[in-house]
């Protein structure tokens, strides 16, 4: 019985073909993650009432989210087998999918994140001329172009600036959402050991929002919200690395299957990528940069943010990819 | 100017630092230290990740692409990745840490970046007619007292007079 089953399993196209997620998924998992923690900052801050103390956080970060999303969907769509059926996942909502409350949760921030920061054109366009980016200010002449030429436009963009404080909760709610289903949509893989853990969720969550503060930190022009970003995201790596100790030492203290998943990262294929690129260079090295920062040294804000960003990048690519080759065993 | 030149260690003190690596090199690594070899591994690496056949059937390549680890799994990229670890934390220590070109001031960056592109092309083709750079070549050589270190110091040094001397308008303005 035992051998027939062995043999079945080989059986070309009995189980679901493992390896059918490369780089676009990784890549996409990435972008919604970080437009997650991107808005989670942007939110937070304005219900906090940080408006002007954290400008570019708040006002001008979240343009960059919607470009993030549209370029995360696209590979999505990419890697669709029959690209012409996407629409087929807003005809439904199933509660219990990940992917339906993935692709809903991915439309509505979408939007809110381009209404967000049509009624900040005043800052965004300060914030062009400050970096010297005069070139782009056609974003900002077609977004004023809209909002007095244009009636319905000029309708959404005033009601969304009368109630921004509401759509400020729904945008938090949503990106938590968003962040945390990037690690949920592979959690719910049950046949991939890997993946198959409740910690993927959290710790996706907090990569995510690492590499928003990251973003934030990268391309901000106000030493303030910079050093309170590189602060944040210490905690942040902190707490990323402690999910990780705590995933790999309930795998090794789980069945066969999970030791076998630990083991991927303990002496098999991506114990270097995840050791050393991943966890020293995208993560430790970061953190003792980002507290010589705090301590007063010079080290140049794109460096470990860069990094951060790689590095959280990189995670997303070993997780998919080791997540596939993880299985029980039969 | 003064305080540019104390960020730096004294060269004498460091080469003694140097030499207590070698040591500890031997001792934990069985090997002396390098640096074109990582790369040389990275290389190698590519290669046999782009196309394996080639790698299997080049002769230069084979013996390195042949084990199950890989050509990568070797202590000379572990150490080449500390390098850069530790070049970091030191530039950001002692404020070091910006964006430029080193170059004399009167030539274009886009001229120092071709010609140090050339120079590094032919330092990559010299290390491997020379298994090995100034350090694995030359600093480790020497360490274990064999010849090829003297040779490769004296080569290395000697011509680099030389080349320098011609090249020098590269980085001395001369009247004309």
């Amino acid at each position: 019985m035992e051998e027939l089953f062995q043999t079945a399993r080989d059986i070309h196209g009995l189980y679901p073909h493992v390896h059918i997620w490369g780089w676009p998924i990784a890549t996409y998992l990435f972008l919604g993650g970080l437009a997650a923690g991107i808005l989670l900052f942007a939110t937070l801050y304005y219900l906090k009432g940080k408006e002007n103390d954290m400008p570019f956080t708040v006002k001008i970060a979240p343009i960059f989210t919607f470009i993030i999303i549209v370029i995360g969907l696209l590979l999505l769509v990419y890697d669709l087998h029959h690209k012409l059926y996407v629409w087929q996942l807003f005809t439904t909502f199933r509660i219990e999918s990940p992917m339906s409350w993935g692709a809903w949760t991915l439309v509505a921030v979408s939007i809110l994140s381009l209404l967000w920061p049509l009624s900040y054109v005043d800052d965004i366009e300060k914030y062009l001329y400050e970096r010297g980016w005069k070139k782009l200010d056609f974003i900002t002449k077609f977004i004023r172009n809209l909002e007095h030429n244009w009636l319905i436009p000029r309708f959404i963009i005033l009601t969304f600036r009368k109630y921004r404080t509401f759509f400020a909760w729904i945008l938090l709610f949503l990106s938590i959402i968003l962040g945390i289903y990037t690690g949920i949509l592979l959690s719910a893989f049950n046949a991939h050991p890997l993946w198959n853990n409740p910690i993927l969720g959290p710790l996706f969550l907090t990569s995510g929002v690492s590499t928003g503060s990251a973003f934030v930190m990268w391309l901000s022009n106000n030493k303030k919200e910079r050093k309170l970003m590189s602060t944040i995201d210490m905690a942040l790596i902190a707490m990323e690395l402690f999910f990780i100790i705590h995933m790999i030492m309930g795998m090794q203290a789980g069945p066969e299957a999970f030791k076998q998943a630990a083991h991927l990262f303990l002496g098999g294929e991506f114990t270097v990528i995840f050791w050393v690129i991943f966890v020293g260079f995208g993560l430790v090295l970061p953190f003792i940069l980002e507290a010589f920062e705090l301590k007063g040294f010079h080290v140049p804000p794109a460096l470990p943010a860069l990094l951060v960003l790689i590095g959280g990048f990189i995670f997303r690519v070993i997780m998919v990819y080791a997540g596939q080759m993880s299985e029980y065993p039969f | 100017m003064n305080t540019q030149k104390n960020k730096y260690i004294n060269s004498y003190v460091a080469g003694f630092f140097l030499g207590l690596l070698i040591i500890a090199a031997y001792y934990f690594a069985g090997e002396g230290l390098g640096s074109s070899g990582g790369y040389r591994d990275v290389a190698f690496g590519v290669i046999n990740k782009i196309s394996p056949e080639y790698a299997h059937q080049n002769a230069f390549v084979a013996p390195h692409v042949s084990s199950d680890e890989g050509p990568t799994h070797t202590w000379l990229v572990y150490e080449l990745i500390g390098v850069i670890f530790g070049a970091i934390l030191s530039a950001v220590i002692f404020g070091r840490m910006k964006w430029s070109i080193g170059k004399a001031p009167h030539i274009t960056n886009k001229k120092r970046l071709y010609l140090a592109l050339i120079g590094g092309v032919l330092w990559g083709v010299g290390t491997q007619l020379g298994r090995g750079c100034t350090s694995g070549l030359v600093l480790s050589g020497m360490a274990v007292n064999s010849l090829s270190g003297y040779i490769g110091l004296i080569a290395i040094f000697g011509f680099g007079f030389i080349f320098a001397y011609v090249f020098k308008k590269l980085w001395i303005k001369t009247k004309n």
